[in-house]
């Protein structure tokens, strides 16, 4: 079988060849005996393989797969489906932007803490001088205005 | 499957009278043995329902249901070859029952049914994994070769060429199993 279109011979019988595809190795098949002969073995085949009875599962596999399934949990992307509806979201929504509050006033207050100590380590010398201790924000001030509170311009 | 994906038990149930006969027919097709075709069946729908959630509605339910059914089915063979004699339990008192493994090879199955079903069944079990995924979808399962394209994850020429060479190799097998030349389940009667 040396023909280059014996291996279109399946998809033809399947009508998965193209309608010009079909048209050739229709054209084809009026002069190659040998895929004449291919054709009657696979169409042959093919019918018997159609008239095979389908195999048919026993009743006790449905109570069997049911059963085994009930055990289970559900896939595991329900998990994170569970967690997305709306339900649970606003509430975590909620949390979510409590959290982020929290964190704003935390990071505001390290900021803040952060800005003191440049200020204090920038006035380090006037600070020894005054004995200032216990630094807060209000204390901030009095170091921005040490210049003025001494009276000088 | 999205109610599946979400634990729904009775969509599942929905789903497995609609597609359970399909499945199990591709299995037994597969390994040619009833049994053994109803444990694989079994364990696809579980499969299906544990990882419902990764199906995406852009691929065709049962393009993605066969994907899964072959890959396990190719795994299982692959694991066991089939070779050996399985222990199972004997469904009255819960027993062990030693039952023989169905040897592909031998065109002896009554128990399979015609003799033309256990000398398919034999021509089947010389084809290639994929020469065989493909024909089963195609000749048992009606599906389209673009399809068969899709759960093999290979191009529709691919599977024109997988379908051919299996097509012809088991009509060769039937053919000359018809004409009595050299065959063994002729020889051994």
């Amino acid at each position: 079988m040396s023909c280059t279109v014996e291996s279109d011979l399946t998809a033809y019988l399947d009508g998965e060849l193209s309608p010009d595809e079909a048209s050739r190795m229709k054209a084809h098949l009026a002069t190659c005996e040998d895929c004449r002969a291919t054709e009657v073995l696979l169409h042959r085949t093919v019918s018997s393989l159609r008239a095979l009875p389908p195999f048919e599962p026993s009743r006790g596999l449905r109570r069997r797969v049911l059963a085994q399934v009930e055990t289970l949990p559900a896939s595991s992307w329900a998990g994170w489906r569970q967690w997305l509806r709306p339900v649970r979201l606003v509430p975590s929504g909620a949390a979510l932007a409590a959290a982020v509050a929290a964190a704003f006033v935390v990071n505001h207050r390290i900021q803040e803490r952060h800005r003191l100590d440049l200020a204090v380590a920038a006035n380090y010398e006037l600070l020894s001088d005054y004995e200032v201790v216990g630094l807060s924000a209000d204390d901030l001030d009095v170091v921005e205005h040490l210049d003025e509170l001494e009276g000088r311009p | 499957m999205r109610r599946v994906a979400l634990g729904d038990q009775t969509a599942f149930a929905s789903l497995y009278d609609r597609h359970h006969r399909s499945v199990a027919r591709f299995a037994h097709r597969f390994v040619g043995d009833s049994a053994r075709a109803e444990e694989l069946t079994q364990d696809i729908f579980v499969k299906l329902y544990r990882h419902a959630g990764r199906y995406r509605p852009t691929a065709r339910f049962k393009t993605f249901l066969f994907k899964v059914a072959a890959n396990h089915c190719l795994n299982e063979v692959r694991r066991s070859e089939y070779r050996v004699a399985r222990v199972r339990e004997d469904p009255e008192d819960g027993r062990p029952l030693e039952v023989p493994a169905p040897d592909a090879e031998s065109p002896h199955r009554a128990v399979e049914g015609s003799e033309l079903e256990a000398e398919v069944a034999a021509a089947m079990a010389r084809l290639s994994e994929r020469e065989r995924t493909a024909f089963t979808l195609c000749r048992f399962e009606g599906m389209a070769y673009r399809d068969i394209a899709e759960v093999l994850s290979a191009s529709e020429a691919a599977v024109k060429s997988l379908i051919h060479r299996a097509t012809l190799s088991v009509a060769r097998a039937v053919d000359r199993w018809q004409s009595g030349a050299e065959s063994p389940a002729r020889s051994r009667a």
